[in-house]
């Protein structure tokens, strides 16, 4: 089935005749056909579009028709419609007749890399600001709800411990052993070099506890629970549960925020002990399989290099990580705004954020440690 | 243009889900370029006979035959016809012009300028001409569901499905809506099947309709509903059509 468009002239008239379907299957036809007839229309005072021919016509073929005289009458062409065997093809075409005259057609929407650039640094200020006010309201939000415990969602604690500490058992334990027993590697192929394998287990024990053990741990966390915790409150919010919340009277940062940065708080602290433990085995058995030392000598090693300080140093971090990852994880769900596509942003942003902002402090921490001399 | 076979047939059609039985004995026809909706109560299982009638579910016996089309499917390909769903069912992520391309780029050649021009026309129709740039989020309820409605259309069906179309809308917003739904059926011919319990909604736009009931298990009444409202000898949908129009049936009423 062709589609055409037939243009009689007549001197300053013409007569277009469309032939064939009109429809949107044969949409890139039917353009075909207009533009080739309109070319012929040069000198043309008035134009009549006869439907005797039309074999058939859906809206796409409508609106086509319709741009069509559309055009004539913005040239100054007197245009017709002469109906063909019934008055709803003409019917249709009058339907779709001036709409949309004058105004640029919907731009389907593109950003440049440059204007992208620019917008997202035009967004800076606003995106600092807004961070360190939601900071600001989580201190102001602390001491309330000490004062109204019933403004805080204490039942959902359990649950959330269970997610952010029990569950991530299995992958913090084998993320440890690793550790511990790549550090035990390398010291044994580092200090080995030296004859100075008795030094592997405090190696094992300075690195993992005061650096490696609470940002290993800190990492898996922000990645695991980051990801849930941001992913759930941007749900919440483009359905509409928070605003439910703060209409009956609950203030989100106390019935969300606070439960879960305090689950991040202990469990982190908690799982960063447990990876202690974890990669000191690691380093045991990496050490004792690989070097020339007896266990004995390795646990003495190992318990003379345990000290408070060192032990209180890497303790002392992970709170501090901890609630790092929920001010962070919360603070990009509750700013969620659109649809689903933007709780998949704001959950990967969470998850860039806590990152980053876990390796920020464990350095700062490294730095302060350095200057007090510990 | 007379039919000669009607554009939707229902026969004996039994909706459950194991032993229990939600609807049974579900027979109806819709004619071609009428308006049809499927009435009840909460819970009657309007939305549920019309997920059967889209195909999203598979009827555990009888019979649904679509003119030209068969049993209702949904496999992978041109969609046969239109759906608006309840909330809209706008993609978040897109412009309102970049919602209404989606289903030309998926299933039609057409492209650029041509394309633009189509989702214009159709923004135009739904009267969200300066709308195409705007995401869901930056609009109201009742203005994504007339997107949704130029969404279902684009691809030119001849039939089109919408799921409670009025609901949530304030007044004006669901005349508006109606409206509408009246100039596709009237103007482009279309087959409306539409699922409500908006009354002023039924008065203005069906032609036919039928009433679900949970109790009797499927079809009560069937009919004009103008007809059913003043004739009925049913209790229930005496009920049904008086409960709120009795006062201001004669402003709504034909």
């Amino acid at each position: 089935m062709s589609v055409e468009m037939r243009a009689d002239l007549e001197g300053e008239h013409a007569r277009l005749v469309p032939i064939g379907p009109f429809d949107l299957a044969h949409a890139l036809g039917v353009v075909r056909a207009v533009e080739k007839a309109e070319r012929h229309l040069d000198g043309c005072r008035s134009v009549d579009i006869d439907l005797a021919e039309l074999e058939k016509i859906d809206g796409a073929g409508a609106v086509l028709l319709a741009r069509l005289l559309d055009r004539f009458e913005a040239e100054g062409r007197r245009s017709r419609v002469v109906e063909g065997r019934g008055p709803e093809a003409a019917r249709l075409i009058a339907l779709y007749r001036g709409r949309g005259v004058g105004r640029p057609a919907a731009r389907i929407r593109t950003m440049s890399a440059l204007e992208q650039i620019g917008a997202t640094a035009a967004r800076l200020p606003a995106t600092v600001t807004h961070a360190l006010d939601f900071v600001g309201r989580f201190a102001i939000a602390l001491p309330r709800a000490a004062v109204h415990p019933q403004s805080v969602d204490w039942p959902s604690l359990p649950r959330l411990a269970q997610e952010i500490g029990a569950d991530a058992l299995p992958v913090m334990s084998a993320a440890s052993l690793l550790v511990g027993i790549i550090i035990g590697l390398l010291g044994v192929s580092q200090l080995g070099r030296f004859g100075a394998v008795v030094y592997i287990p405090e190696l094992v024990v300075v690195a993992h506890f005061r650096e490696l053990g609470p940002l290993v741990t800190a990492m898996v966390v922000a990645g695991r629970s980051g990801a849930g915790l941001a992913s759930e409150i941007a749900t919440m919010k483009v359905s509409d549960e928070i605003d439910a919340l703060r209409a009956m009277g609950f203030d989100p940062m106390r019935w969300l925020v606070v439960p879960r940065c305090l689950a991040l708080v202990v469990m982190v602290a908690l799982l960063t002990w447990v990876g202690n433990v974890l990669a000191l085995i690691g380093g045991f058995v990496a050490t004792i399989t690989m070097a020339d030392m007896t266990p004995r000598a390795y646990l003495i090693g190992t318990e003379k290099a345990i000290t408070a300080s060192l032990l209180a140093g890497g303790l002392i971090k992970s709170p501090f990580l901890g609630l790092a990852i929920g001010l962070i994880a919360c603070g990009q769900g509750l700013a969620t705004q659109g649809g689903a596509a933007a709780v998949g942003a704001r959950t990967t942003t969470a998850v860039v954020l806590a990152i980053s902002g876990v390796l920020v402090i464990d350095a700062l921490f490294t730095f302060f440690y350095a200057l007090i001399g510990i | 243009m007379p039919a000669t076979r009607p554009h939707i047939l229902v026969h004996d059609l039994r909706i459950g889900w194991g032993s229990k039985v939600l609807m049974e004995h579900v027979s109806f026809e819709v004619e071609r370029g009428t308006a049809f909706a499927i009435l009840g109560g909460s819970g009657a299982g309007k939305s549920t006979l019309l997920r059967y009638l889209i195909g999203l579910e598979r009827p555990t016996a009888g019979r649904i035959d679509i003119d030209r089309i068969g049993e209702p499917h949904l496999h992978q390909g041109t969609p046969p016809f239109g759906v608006l769903f309840q909330s809209g069912a706008l993609f978040s992520s897109l412009t309102l012009a970049e919602n209404l391309a989606l289903p030309l780029t998926a299933w039609t050649p057409i492209r650029g300028a041509t394309m633009r021009e189509l989702v214009q026309a159709k923004l135009d129709l739904v009267g969200l001409a300066s709308f195409g740039d705007h995401l869901p989020g930056e609009i109201s309820g009742g203005m994504k569901k007339r997107a949704g409605i130029a969404r279902a259309m684009m691809l030119e069906p001849d039939l089109l499905f919408f799921d409670e179309p009025s609901a949530g809308l304030d007044p004006i917003s669901a005349v508006e809506l109606d409206q509408l739904i009246l100039t596709l059926k009237q103007d482009l011919g279309i087959t409306v099947v539409i699922v409500t319990h908006e009354l002023p909604s039924i008065f203005l736009v069906a032609d036919q309709c039928i009433v679900l009931n949970r109790a009797a298990n499927g079809i009560v009444a069937r009919g004009d509903p103008r007809k059913l409202r003043d004739e009925s000898e049913i209790p229930f949908v005496r009920g049904f059509f008086t409960r709120s129009s009795s006062g201001a049936s004669s402003t709504q009423g034909a």
